[in-house]
């Protein structure tokens, strides 16, 4: 069939030509849709899809990251403040150990020195006694060695002891 | 829609202006003499696939009906044996009819426009494909495509999926209608550019492969057509009901005149680009006939330096009416297959205004 012009030319519509480019469109197109397209558009959705979770995960990676840095600058910080109170404390704490111990060194010294003098007093008296005794003797000794043995030992040991009692004590 | 109908008349306008013309020319130059150029014999279908200098007859295929009024189907390697067999016979008007009466009822005859649909289309399918199997092995799905081949394959078939598909029809239906896109508009390419080649010749320059090709778009928008496409062809809401009466049968035509706007368009611009090229070149000849052989030369110079700046423009016609024929496709189908997602009062507000 031929629409304006007697075959060969190019504005005739030719039933034939029409009915072949129908059954080749048709079987291309089931083709195209059926096997040679779906496999592109999957590919490529998967990887649009792919390429928006990675930059979405990498955004999410960044923002973690982030925090964890925030998060590690507020601990050092933290961690800092802690540390000079920490060596202030401390400070404080060695101080007064240190003036504690000072004072019972003082304390110590002190009471040492008290006892020494305590018993260097006493080595005195002891002296004292050891000394008025050894000079009782001497002097009955002497006194006897001088006067000789005539003389009555009770009564002149007698006079000594009170002539040193009336000594001065020290 | 003014914008399409106005198309029509144009195309109706110069199909009106044209024709005769072309009549003319053929009955004038081929009856007296044999024609120095044969714009015509150029641009028609013909019984032979010419490559390289070659020409190779291609096979026929008749279904016809003899003066005793029953059918057969014939077929004959070309047409030169179908002549010999004596069944067929060659007219007075150069068409090959049944020699003793009768007539062909389908012409089934493969024609180099046929064989060039064949490569246009061919092709599409085929890099398609090679394109298909390095996305199923991952290149381009777990790992960035790779070579140019892959890289240009995928601008286009992208710009098909969202420019033009992905903007004209609904997000949720779009990927439907990929493939048909993709197809149709590889596949216009091919054949556009095929005829750029100067022995080729242009399918799309012929009426009966465009109309077919807006008859499957056609098709494809009914096809596609929801409640709401079909309501305002019929029944077009929000309008006093004696508007109906004119609307309905112009929303009927419509339906037919997009689809064979598409057709035309697609042809006329083909088929001009060529018979243009011709002409151009033809006038080398003409000239060299009119005139002698220097007249020729020198319009030859300026025939070809137009010719060599038409060319570049053909090529981008190529591609240009390859991407209007997708895009209007494209329009039409989301036109059709669109959801209208409002409430009734919205919805006779935005249409009565």
């Amino acid at each position: 069939m031929t629409l304006l012009l007697a075959g060969g030319s190019f504005l005739s519509f030719n039933t034939g030509f029409a009915i072949w480019i129908l059954i080749s469109m048709v079987v291309f197109l089931f083709v195209m849709t059926k096997y040679a397209v779906p496999p592109i558009m999957k590919s490529l959705a998967e990887r649009e899809q792919n390429i928006k979770e990675s930059l979405e995960s990498a955004e999410q990676a960044i923002a973690k990251a982030e925090k964890i840095s925030e998060d590690n600058k507020k601990a050092l910080r933290e961690a800092e403040v802690k540390a000079q109170q920490i060596r202030k404390e401390a400070l404080d704490e060695a101080e007064l150990l240190r003036t504690e111990r000072i004072n019972k060194a003082k304390e110590d010294a002190a009471h040492i020195i008290e006892q020494a003098k305590a018993s260097i007093e006493q080595e005195k008296k002891q002296a004292l006694m050891e000394l008025r005794s050894e000079v009782a003797k001497l002097a009955v000794r002497s006194a006897s060695i001088i006067i000789d043995s005539e003389l009555d030992v009770e009564k002149n040991n007698k006079l000594v002891d009170n002539f040193l009692s009336d000594l001065p004590k020290n | 829609m003014i914008q399409s109908l106005r198309r029509v008349f144009l195309t109706l306008l110069f199909l009106s202006i044209s024709t005769p013309n072309i009549f003319a020319f053929e009955a004038g130059e081929g009856g007296e003499e044999e024609p120095v150029i044969d714009i015509v014999g150029t641009v028609a279908d013909h019984d032979y696939f010419k490559a390289f200098g070659a020409k190779i007859y291609l096979p026929r295929i008749y279904y016809w009906e003899d003066a005793a009024g029953e059918t057969h189907l014939d077929f004959y390697t070309s047409v030169k044996s179908a002549e010999a067999s004596e069944e067929f016979t060659h007219s007075e008007e150069g068409v090959t009819v049944p020699a003793d009466g009768g007539h062909i009822i389908v012409d089934m005859s493969l024609t180099s426009h046929l064989l060039y649909f064949w490569f246009g289309l061919g092709g599409a399918v085929f890099i398609t494909f090679l394109a298909a199997s390095r996305y199923r092995k991952g290149v381009g799905r777990d790992v960035e495509p790779k070579g140019a081949l892959q890289n240009l394959f995928e601008v286009l078939f992208i710009f098909v999926r969202d420019e033009i598909a992905k903007e004209n029809i609904d997000d949720h239906k779009y990927a439907r209608f990929v493939p048909y896109l993709f197809t149709v508009f590889m596949g216009i390419s091919f054949m556009n550019l095929f005829g750029l080649l100067p022995w080729a010749a242009t399918a799309t320059a012929d009426l009966t492969v465009t109309g077919t090709l807006a008859v499957i778009t056609f098709v494809i928008t009914q096809f596609s057509g929801t409640k709401d496409y079909w309501g305002h062809i019929f029944w077009f809401p929000g309008v006093p009901g004696w508007v109906r009466i004119i609307l309905t049968p112009v929303e009927i035509l419509g339906m037919f005149t997009k689809p064979f706007a598409l057709a035309i368009r697609l042809f006329a611009n083909m088929l001009s680009g060529k018979i243009m090229i011709i002409a151009i070149l033809g006038l080398v000849f003409i000239f060299a006939d009119a005139f002698g052989t220097a007249a020729g030369l020198g319009v030859g110079v300026f025939s070809v330096s137009l010719t060599a700046a038409l060319y570049a423009l053909k090529a981008f016609v190529a591609l240009v009416q390859a991407y209007i024929f997708t895009l209007l496709s494209a329009v039409f189908i989301g036109m059709a297959a669109e959801d209208h997602e409002h409430g009734e009062e919205g919805y006779y507000t935005e249409h009565v205004e």
